[in-house]
């Protein structure tokens, strides 16, 4: 009798455990990237390219900004062919996106063929961004979570980095212009 | 058993208040004109940023510099409540008519808001229009409502603005630079 509700209470427990995990697996009440992803497969009848190697494409934007750009998620639909009603597609990712993304732009072309969101959440120092383009027969859906503070920085340092180059490029340039005027005058 | 009712109407009224103060400074939603401008629109933009938004975005720009301006555009965006942006495209002059274009008016004809430009030519629905919101003697909002022969815009911004250095936005956020210069413009005649 023991064993009976031992072997219930081992039954049970994997059920409990599972179940969250299959309702999310078939995509029925996950939210974010793959819920987005999923949720454009199942409505257009298509499937998303999977890029190989993001978790290290990632990885490696993550540690040459500092941070600035990490969680990188993406997913490439080629041969997009189905007609796209604007209004029922930003309905459909808003929902898939799940709670705390707001939609910040919305572009769209009449017909349907051009289609850009972008959804923002904050997520503590940094600003989560889900883009979805369609461009014609191409959709892009992109994640990644950005450090403003961070990739400011990065910019000004790489600014001041790209300007005292350009800086010296235009003294090698000066110098060689005055070289090559040198030489006119001797020539002269 | 009086004053208990005299209190509980005094924190009717405040609650009231509060809600309706809270109401004027959050973002429109959206009119259904927008919806049937957009369905005849070749192209539509829409931007919607809140409070939160607009504050965490003022951290992308950069004032390290020392630019007193930078910084000053930089504590205004961190300071405003919200932008709104619509922006419709279309393939035939004169797309909309008048009455849609009052209609897209119409929300901003209460007493917060002080027309201060309305521009029109005759005979069609083209014009510029120009509310600001004053309180207390700041300038807490504007809206731009900009219509030409294939192109509506409608530009809302709440929040303090310093009309000086409003221009800065233009290009950001989705704020078309022409509308914002234009109304700064009119705004100083």
């Amino acid at each position: 009798m023991k064993q009976t509700w031992f072997g219930l209470l081992v039954v049970g427990g994997i059920v409990a455990v599972m179940a969250p995990m299959i309702v999310l697996a078939a995509g029925g009440t996950g939210e974010g990237f793959e819920a987005v992803v999923h949720g454009i497969e199942d409505r257009y009848h298509t499937h998303a390219t999977q890029i190989p190697f993001m978790g290290l494409i990632s990885g490696i934007a993550r540690v040459s900004t500092h941070g600035g750009v990490k969680g990188m998620h993406v997913a490439e639909f080629e041969h997009f062919d189905a007609t796209v009603d604007g209004d029922e597609f930003n309905a459909l990712v808003e929902k898939r996106a799940g709670k705390g993304w707001e939609r910040m732009v919305r572009d769209t072309s009449k017909g349907g063929a051009n289609q850009t969101l972008i959804l923002v959440r904050p997520e503590g120092e940094h600003m989560g961004m889900l883009v979805v383009d369609l461009s014609g027969h191409e959709m892009d859906v992109v994640q990644m979570s950005l450090n403003p503070q961070e990739l400011t920085k990065q910019l000004r340092d790489h600014h001041v980095g790209s300007h005292s180059h350009d800086s010296n490029d235009d003294r090698n340039y000066d110098s060689k212009e005055s070289d090559s005027k040198g030489e006119g005058t001797e020539s002269e | 058993m009086k004053s208990i009712w005299v209190w509980v109407g005094a924190l009717a009224l405040g609650i009231a208040g509060a809600v309706s103060a809270y109401g004027q400074d959050s973002l429109p939603a959206p009119s259904p004109i927008e919806k049937t401008l957009a369905a005849r629109a070749t192209h539509t933009t829409e931007v919607t940023l809140d409070k939160n938004m607009l504050a965490f975005a003022a951290k992308f720009m950069d004032d390290k510099d020392g630019d007193k301006d930078d910084k000053q555009v930089k504590e205004m965006i961190q300071n405003l409540k919200g932008v709104y942006v619509r922006e419709y495209e279309f393939d035939k002059d004169h797309s909309y008519t008048s009455d849609e274009v009052d209609g897209l008016r119409k929300y901003f004809e209460s007493s917060d808001w002080s027309p201060m430009v309305h521009e029109r030519t005759k005979g069609i629905a083209e014009g510029t229009d120009v509310y600001l919101k004053i309180v207390g003697g700041q300038l807490q909002g504007l809206f731009v409502l900009d219509a030409e022969a294939r192109q509506l815009s409608l530009v809302l911004i709440l929040g303090p603005i310093d009309l000086d250095k409003i221009s800065a936005l233009g290009g950001n956020f989705g704020i078309p630079k022409d509308a914002v210069k234009k109304a700064q413009k009119e705004v100083r005649k």
